[in-house]
């Protein structure tokens, strides 16, 4: 409040105010800097991945340079760290040279251009001719998406199974949640705690007698197995969200509507679940970042329909195993994921204010 | 009572049956997908691998020589973890409720971490931390460190591993316990953080004497979700440095159920490891809830 009022211009406030945005600053460097390295990563090509230093940013393009060499022509990128030229290529294969140009430094570079280079190489008066390629960014993504052929498909189950799981727990976590936020009865404490003691068995410990259970039942290994094992999670954060959402919306709103001739159902469709929809749209999203994002369950509930994130944990520890793949994947999977965080941060007070355990 | 209608004790019994009838979907939730396996698990501790009763799995726990490494290890990641984490989403939480200009980006910007896939998390701490990763890189860069001298981040001591493992994770968990306490804060009215200034009180004082106290069942809360969450630690640990290198409590349910799954004594080992883990959780929350007066408060609250 006292920041409103106008005050005199002081050096000293203004001091002030530069260093606290310093800090405010440097402390955000601090937590986003990780991220940084890994969306860097995902640009940068196989070669540029595995040098030392690391890039900081991904290059744009690649400057080559081509001689002779003993079996063919000798390719030599330049290095833009140590300052010179770095031979990676010795071969008069120019499909070989063409791949290698594009899964390793990530420049395309097709056949017909390489034998335009190697046309000014044999006309020149030089030895050796230099030319650059720009580089394909997108190498990456296309990549994952290519060699883990699963992708496409895990993908769109990761979302069917996200979806399931935020109906199934906004449908009965809400109605739970309602029922704490509005009504006073017996045993409502212990209900409460054992909400809470249900989070209490490790998850992993569930989806393990779960494979059976679900077999039985014909759902494993299909994305409603998965999401009802999700729900057993999320339904609980649900309730406390939910519950935290509905007490702040004033019971006097629905009396109103009564008293006008609404009934008790009609009261809440028309006026409590319009103010709360905001809300329980963040509560959704918060079930969709737990299902989304949630990879050993999904690794052992799985066999031939893995989740996306289990594609993403495939690339980066099964046999594709390239870090640079591995980020790029990781970052499609985090990009719906860091969107609705956005969304979330407006609702954090009606999501978490009124929750007590 | 006498004078009511049966209609009218019909109509009351209707709606004192209202919340049970909301709730009922999620006991029986809970009782197919959650009770179900629990009690499979804890049957199945008790049962040797021919289908007889027996205490044998726990004590193949109990003498497991990496039971008392993983407890030790558990047992300490959750001390530092979750006060670290407290302090420092305390803290955040304190600073973005200045609501100054651009808070609310920074506000984006320190929930990002709670966003990101555990699997992304882990690529980017592993090429991170390997001698090549991006850490030394960075280091290199800001003239820390030379070429030739990197830093093995992943080799070493115990306890710089623990040391490693607890910052690590607190980066990624801290925005979850931040904005519990941001959602506590924002709903103390700002006249009587003022108060507290009017009445001479300097920031440390108010901030001990007035908001920490009215946050009180917000930092319940966040701590007992937090603690619950943190002594079932494993995944970060298992992808940065693997299998049995920082054997913790559940990593061991893990490793037995999905590494050795072909030995005799692996599922029997597994379930035991869980129901212990289990006890240990819930009887952490409840030491947890009853020393910091969760008890006590719900029984005034609900006058």
């Amino acid at each position: 409040m006292s920041e409103k009022i106008k005050k005199p211009f002081k050096l000293s406030r203004l001091i002030r105010k530069t260093i606290f945005y310093l800090f405010i600053v440097t402390l955000a460097v601090v937590i986003i800097l990780p991220v940084f390295f890994l969306v860097s990563l995902s640009f940068l090509s196989t070669r540029e991945a595995y040098l030392y230093p690391l890039p900081l940013l991904p290059s744009l393009k690649a400057r080559y340079s081509l001689t002779y060499g003993e079996r063919g022509y000798l390719l030599s990128v330049y290095d833009d760290f140590n300052k010179e030229y770095q031979t990676v290529l010795d071969t008069n294969d120019f499909e070989k040279m063409s791949v290698y140009m594009h899964s390793q430094i990530g420049t395309p570079f097709s056949i017909p251009e390489i034998e335009e280079v190697i046309k000014d190489l044999e006309s020149g008066p030089e030895d050796t001719v230099y030319f650059s390629a720009r580089k394909d960014l997108l190498y990456n993504y296309d990549t994952f998406f290519k060699v883990t052929r699963e992708a496409v498909p895990a993908l769109l189950r990761s979302l069917q199974i996200a979806g399931m799981t935020i109906l199934i727990s906004l449908s009965i976590g809400g109605l739970a949640g309602y029922a704490f936020a509005r009504y006073i009865f017996a045993g409502r404490d212990a209900l409460k705690f054992s909400v809470l003691f249900v989070r209490m068995f490790p998850g992993v410990a569930i989806a393990l007698p779960m494979v059976i259970i679900l077999a039985n039942m014909g759902f494993y290994d299909r994305p409603i197995g998965l999401s009802l094992v999700y729900s057993v999670g999320s339904i609980s954060l649900t309730i406390w969200i939910t519950a935290s959402i509905f007490i702040g919306i004033p019971e006097s709103l629905e009396e109103a509507a009564q008293v006008f001739g609404a009934t008790k159902v009609q009261s809440f469709l028309r006026v409590t679940l319009p103010l709360a929809l905001p809300g329980l749209a963040a509560a959704a999203m918060y079930a969709f970042l737990g299902a989304w994002n949630e990879t050993v369950s999904a690794i052992i509930l799985t066999q031939f329909n893995p989740t996306f994130s289990v594609v993403v944990y495939q690339t980066l520890l099964g046999s594709v195993g390239q870090v640079n793949l591995a980020a790029a994947g990781g970052l499609v999977m985090a990009l719906p994921s860091v969107f609705f965080t956005f969304f979330i941060r407006k609702y954090i007070q009606q999501m978490w204010g009124g929750v007590t355990i | 009572m006498t004078a009511a209608s049966p209609a009218k004790r019909f109509r009351d019994l209707g709606s004192k049956a209202v919340p049970y009838l909301l709730i009922l979907p999620v006991v029986v939730y809970y009782f197919l997908f959650w009770l179900r396996p629990v009690l499979k698990t804890l049957i199945d501790s008790f049962r040797t691998a021919a289908g007889g009763f027996t205490f044998q799995n726990y004590i193949m726990v109990f003498t497991d020589p990496n039971f008392m490494p993983a407890l030790r290890n558990t047992a300490i990641i959750v001390v530092f973890s979750v006060s670290l984490e407290f302090i420092a989403a305390l803290f955040l939480a304190l600073l973005i409720n200045r609501k100054f200009f651009g808070s609310s980006l920074f506000l984006f910007v320190a929930m990002i971490p709670m966003a990101l896939p555990a699997v992304a998390v882990g690529a980017m701490w592993l090429t991170g931390l390997t001698a090549h990763g991006w850490m030394n890189s960075l280091l290199y860069y800001l003239n820390i460190i030379a070429e030739s001298h990197k830093i093995y981040w992943l080799t070493g001591s115990e306890w710089k591993l623990l040391a490693l493992i607890i910052v690590v994770d607190a980066w990624q968990v801290i925005p979850s316990v931040m904005i519990i306490l941001l959602a506590g804060l924002q709903n103390i009215p700002e006249e009587t953080i003022e108060a507290g200034y009017v009445f001479g009180g300097d920031y440390l004082t108010v901030l001990r004497k007035i908001t920490v106290p009215l946050l009180g069942p917000t930092i319940q809360t966040a701590v007992i979700l937090r603690l619950i969450s943190a002594i079932q630690i494993w995944l970060i640990i298992v992808l940065l440095v693997g299998f049995s290198r920082m054997p913790v409590l559940v990593e061991r349910i893990v490793y037995y159920h999905e590494e050795v799954p072909g030995l005799d004594i692996s599922f029997q080992m597994a379930s035991g490891y869980t129901i212990i883990v289990s006890l240990i959780v819930s009887t952490a929350a409840l030491l947890y809830l009853r020393a910091s007066g969760a008890f006590g408060s719900k029984k005034e609250a609900a006058r």
